[in-house]
């Protein structure tokens, strides 16, 4: 990644602040040193890719990868997923979908709206670093196209 | 007011029996009237033949006594015609008058008296025309010159027109009766015709006031029959949204339970991590070191710490394990339910297959009887429903009997499917009945491995179908659970959207 003269900027939007810092500490143990920029709150995380204006033009050159968690206190994961996808600036934005929902609806919906990777939180703590450990590995390799 | 069916009977059995007197009454009346006027009418003609017979006996003696005249004024034997002709017949009028005179024991004097003179008369009739005859018409003028014979007559007619007056009186008499009967008659038919129209009129006002109301009574047993059943639809789907609302929750509550967990186990693990750096420095002070921090540091890295972490992790386990229970049945309840056409008998023969190995092994045996009406349900939470309660039957058998196990079905009058599973296992104490369908609670000596909440699950699945679940149960002989599910589920989903 670090030959990589733009790199890609993880966003996560997580509000339980124990599972983004778990979460940050399994990715950053498998090597992977980029920017991790965590919101605990869906709207802020709106403000940092749409902009005040919403319109996304911030968003425009930018390599981003966002981290969703689906349960959020103000707006769900699932309207921010369907904003990202729908604004012509983030779109081709991978979304990995991080969360405790296992419901195959849910998980339909998610992929029918877009989302690139669903991933479910598992309880016991060793499948979770590992999940997240293979998924910091997973990033290290995959390509982060710029956003229009 | 409403009249009662008793009441009904009794006023009709009152209308109709006033019926019955007055018809009892007019034909009473009726057949005494033309008695009366059979014994008037016989009267009468019994009168005109009293003066009939009275007429005819004066009519042939005047005839004689005319006849007797004539011949004495000409001698012509002509004039003696008539009077042979009437004196034939006297006698014959004279027994009519007799007979129709007996009867009155009055007359019986008169009639003696009318004897005497009629046969004085003949007498002096026959001696004066004997006279004439020999010639001696001076001496037969005599003897009617005595005017005796003239006397006889007069007393004979006035008898008779006694007789004659009396038998008009009488027939007279018998003709007003005749039409006061008339009258009584017409005046007893007439109110009787009132009275029994009266009734038919008060009998027919009855039955269509009655036939009426029972039409308003029949009415009003439908609409409370249809809001019955349209009640207890809607409390089915009540309680299947309420059902799917705990579920709901359940689902919701679990998943925010979960979050929180991840962190305990995570931070636990973290922590258990975070001991090794210091086991590392602690390791670096002589193990016989004297220096109580160094002691304290060493005991709380290679014991305490490792304890309490050890707890926490078996803890969260513990409750990782409760959460996904809770989940697993909150996912069953928020399934989609599909409803198709199920073979019952097929369904509960394949479920009691699954567990024909155990029942075999045993020596035991099982037995299905059930009905087979059309049922529309989902097919894997029935499935589900009968494995579980099949699967309880084998896990709690009776270790000294081989397993039976009967299971029956039939169809309530309200269309419900009930189906009894029947084993003889080691039964479920009184106080454990309900405790059995709740979450976590199992009943007896849990030897045998579960987490109770097979039957929690079951009960919301049957719930789910429409129905319920509950369970009689005798540790003499076994448990029987009992499912009822809706025959219909496309019904109940119908009312529920």
């Amino acid at each position: 990644m670090a030959i990589d003269p733009r790199p890609v900027t993880i966003i996560m939007v997580e509000d339980d602040e124990g599972h983004a810092r778990l979460i940050e500490k399994n990715i950053r143990r498998a090597g992977v040193n980029n920017e991790i920029i965590p919101f605990t709150s869906g709207n802020g995380a709106l403000t940092y890719l749409f902009g005040e204006d919403g319109s996304g033009e911030v968003s425009a050159h930018r390599h981003l990868l966002i981290l969703l968690d689906l349960n959020l206190p103000d707006t769900t994961g699932v309207a921010i997923l369907e904003k990202v996808k729908a604004n012509q600036h983030t779109k081709r934005t991978p979304v990995v979908v991080l969360t405790t929902t296992d419901d195959e609806r849910e998980i339909q919906r998610c992929y029918d709206l877009g989302a690139n990777v669903y991933i479910t939180k598992p309880v016991d703590y060793d499948g979770f670093a590992n999940a997240i450990r293979q998924l910091g590995l997973f990033f290290s390799v995959m390509q982060v196209p710029e956003t229009a | 007011m409403p009249i009662s069916s008793k009441g009904f009977a009794r006023t009709s059995l009152a209308l109709i029996i006033v019926g019955l007197i007055a018809l009892v009454g007019i034909v009473g009346t009726a057949i005494w009237l033309v008695e009366r006027t059979q014994g008037h009418f016989e009267a009468v003609v019994e009168a005109r033949e009293t003066r009939q017979a009275a007429v005819d006996l004066r009519n042939l003696l005047q005839d004689a006594q005319s006849g007797q005249r004539g011949y004495l004024l000409t001698l012509d034997e002509a004039y003696l015609e008539p009077y042979g002709a009437a004196i034939g017949a006297i006698d014959a009028a004279y027994e009519r008058v007799e007979g129709v005179l007996a009867p009155y024991p009055q007359t019986e004097q008169s009639v003696r008296g009318l004897r005497a003179d009629i046969d004085a008369k003949l007498t002096e009739l026959a001696e004066t025309i004997a006279l004439a005859r020999q010639g001696n018409v001076a001496a037969a003028i005599d003897i009617v010159r005595t005017d005796a014979g003239e006397t006889t007559m007069g007393r004979i007619r006035s008898m008779l027109d006694t007789v004659i007056d009396v038998g008009d009186m009488r027939i007279y008499d018998g003709v007003v009766e005749q039409r006061g009967a008339a009258t009584a008659l017409r005046v007893v038919a007439l109110i009787g015709a009132l009275v029994i129209i009266a009734v038919i009129g008060g009998a027919v006002l009855l039955v269509l006031r009655y036939t009426r109301e029972l039409d308003m009574a029949t009415d009003a047993v439908e609409i409370l029959n249809r809001d019955l059943e349209d009640r207890v639809a809607e409390r089915t789907v009540d309680l299947m949204r309420a059902n799917e609302e705990v579920q709901r929750f359940a689902y919701i509550v679990t998943h925010d339970l979960r979050a929180p967990l991840v962190n305990i186990m995570g931070f636990t693990s973290e922590l258990d991590a975070a001991l090794d750096p210091v086991n590392a420095l602690v390791d670096q002070y002589p193990e016989d070191s004297d220096d109580p921090i160094v002691v304290a540091a060493r005991q709380t890295a290679t014991e305490d710490l490792p304890e309490a972490i050890g707890f926490i992790r078996s803890s969260t386990r513990k409750m990782d394990g409760l959460i996904n229970a809770i989940l697993k049945i909150s996912r069953e309840g928020r399934r989609e339910l599909k409803a198709e056409r199920i073979d019952l008998q097929a369904l509960v023969e394949s479920a009691v297959a699954a567990v024909h190995h155990q029942i075999d092994e045993s020596g035991g045996e099982a037995r299905i009887d059930l009905p087979a009406p059309p049922i529309f349900t989902d097919r894997l939470a029935l499935e589900q429903i009968l494995g579980n309660i099949l699967d309880n039957a084998i896990k709690y058998r009776h270790p000294d009997r081989p397993i039976h196990i009967d299971v029956d079905g039939r169809q309530e009058s309200n269309g419900r499917i009930v189906i009894s599973i029947r084993d003889n296992g080691r039964g479920i104490p009184g106080e454990d009945h309900d405790r059995v369908f709740e979450l976590f609670r199992r009943s007896g000596n849990p030897d045998v491995p579960g987490e109770g909440i097979g039957l929690a699950h079951v009960r919301i699945m049957a719930r789910n179908l429409g129905g319920d679940i509950t369970l009689q149960s005798n540790p003499d002989h076994g448990t029987t659970f009992i499912v009822t599910i809706a025959p219909d589920l496309r019904v109940i989903a119908r009312h529920k959207a």
